[in-house]
């Protein structure tokens, strides 16, 4: 235990200091979700009003404010760039100089991540979970902040992290084959953010494709958490979706894996 | 002038020839752009199964304001992406010296090299709305409206440039300004939809600072109503070219402070 602390610490120090290195662009990508949160927040309310102002499909706009800036946080929180940073490093052969070290090549992209995560936390979700427990409290005129669904929602955001590296480490060993990976990075990042529900509550969606949505990993990635946050699932319910987040989780280790052993035999690094 | 034309001729055939030889790199690039778009019109989609009319306006409405908006943005990212690499390393690594010691413009050059036909994503979605939805917007069709319309599309074009060109210029003085580049440009999200939805404060700013909603709403709304033609394509017009002036201006200050990269 020791040995893995004294491995990958470092790895965790060289995260937090590249985000504070480069703390304009993180800033840069914070005001790019919020600005988009805010076009959301205007459609939604002329979306509310259209509907006469009450709830629209089990939603209230209060409902709504939560969903939408609290997804975009999870969001942001749980997201993984390691599908750049290993396909820059399969594109460019620096990835020779990691496979060298005698560290897990996985955990190694993971623990320098979990650096970025862990500053992300504070400077991000608290501040956020503040300002919409605020803002419901103006609404409602009561406190309705509950610490259990809290404790529940980060640990179905650790899953819910857990899911998403591994997926992003898939997309990422995709630079094995081809070579655009920032066509590949728009692609996924708009696949994501309508099959995971964080452009539109998967509640919303044509009953078929919803109950479908709901099984992929991607509802897993941030609808989950959010949904038990805002105390829309009853306990039944609650440990059932944790468990859906549980199996892919796994599921998503061994793909990942799998093309991993699949893949590095195929290395061919371009140039010199 | 005919000089211009045949540099950028040249580079433009460069390009291409570039895209042949990486097709696949193209296609996702392009696929990648089609679908990013089909995810946006789903949401309208969904919206509208539940509701008749979105703040008075009717779903093929709503898609002609989207799919109108998204013409200007394909244009301007189909030739001056770029721009992008300016903001984000190619001042920073020092590589802008070689457009200074060749003998056309820079900002020229820049703009010339790139060819990015991975904007044709947004073009047929854009194009494809517009056929889609015609029929049952409720246009106001006339020669005028029809005439006006195509001829501010450029200048609308012109806006998303323009501010690219200010924001991308602030890396002379700051190294790398790609996040700022981001966060501008971002903000095109507000020309997707009509303008009225905003509240009073946010209209201003997406109006007369960034003015996005110039590149969408205030465009589809001359040929949707025909009315107001001096604001609505008037203001394209003017606004462009204000920015544009002040975005050659603070280019050309970058320039003069620009130092390369040590070794």
């Amino acid at each position: 235990m020791n040995n893995i602390r004294r491995r990958y610490v470092p790895f965790m120090k060289a995260g937090i200091q590249n985000l504070v290195i480069y703390r304009l662009n993180f800033l840069g990508f914070v005001i790019g979700g919020l600005i988009y949160c805010f076009v959301m927040f205007y459609l939604w309310k002329a979306v509310f009003d259209s509907n006469g102002g009450g709830a629209f499909l089990g939603f209230s706009m209060t409902d709504m404010v939560i969903y939408l800036f609290l997804s975009n946080t999870t969001g942001q929180l749980i997201f993984s760039g390691v599908s750049n940073d290993v396909g820059e490093e399969i594109r460019d052969g620096s990835i020779t100089m990691r496979l060298l070290k005698p560290v897990n090549t996985d955990l190694s992209y993971m623990f320098t991540e979990l650096g970025t995560v862990m500053m992300k936390l504070v400077v991000l979700l608290l501040p956020m979970i503040l300002g919409l427990e605020t803002y419901r409290y103006f609404i409602s005129g009561a406190l309705m902040f509950s610490p259990v669904n809290f404790l529940i929602y980060l640990m179905s955001a650790v899953l819910a992290y857990i899911i998403s590296f591994r997926v992003n480490l898939c997309f990422g060993f995709i630079a094995f084959y081809v070579k655009n990976l920032w066509g590949i990075g728009i692609l996924k990042n708009s696949v994501i953010n309508f099959l995971s529900g964080s452009l539109i509550p998967l509640a919303f969606m044509p009953d078929g494709l919803r109950v479908c949505l709901e099984y992929l990993p991607f509802a897993s990635m941030s609808y989950t958490p959010v949904m038990i946050y805002m105390g829309k699932y009853g306990t039944y319910e609650m440990l059932f979706r944790i468990g859906i987040q549980i199996v892919w989780a796994i599921l998503m280790y061994g793909l990942s894996k799998l093309i991993w052993f699949g893949s590095i035999k195929k290395l061919c690094i371009q140039g010199g | 002038m005919r000089r211009i034309w045949k540099i950028y001729r040249l580079l433009a055939a460069q390009n291409l020839k570039r895209i042949m030889e990486y097709r696949a790199d193209f296609l996702t690039g392009a696929v990648s752009f089609l679908i990013d778009q089909a995810v946006g019109i789903a949401f309208i989609f969904i919206i509208f199964t539940q509701i008749p009319q979105l703040s008075g306006f009717t779903f093929p409405q709503i898609l002609f304001i989207y799919g109108f908006s998204q013409i200007p943005k394909g244009l301007d990212h189909l030739l001056t992406d770029n721009l992008w690499c300016v903001g984000y390393f190619i001042v920073r690594k020092g590589d802008f010296d070689k457009y200074l010691i060749r003998p056309i413009n820079p900002l020229f050059h820049v703009i010339a090299e790139t060819f990015q036909v991975d904007a044709v994503g947004e073009l047929i979605v854009g194009f494809g709305l517009l056929i889609y939805a015609s029929p049952d917007a409720g246009l106001h069709i006339t020669v005028w409206t029809v005439l006006l319309s195509v001829i501010a599309v450029p200048f609308a074009a012109l806006i998303y440039t323009s501010l690219k060109i200010m924001t991308s210029a602030l890396a002379f003085w700051m190294k790398s300004s790609g996040f700022i580049i981001q966060m501008v440009y971002g903000m095109n999200e507000f020309s997707k939809y009509p303008t009225t939805i905003y509240s009073l404060p946010v209209r201003i700013f997406v109006t007369y600072i960034i003015p996005f909603a110039f590149t969408g709403y205030y465009l589809s709304q001359y040929i949707l109503t025909g009315n107001d033609p001096w604001f609505n394509i008037g203001g394209v017009i003017v606004i462009s070219s204000v920015l544009f002036v002040i975005s050659i201006f603070i280019w050309n200050k970058g320039i003069s402070a620009y130092e390369s990269a040590g070794a």
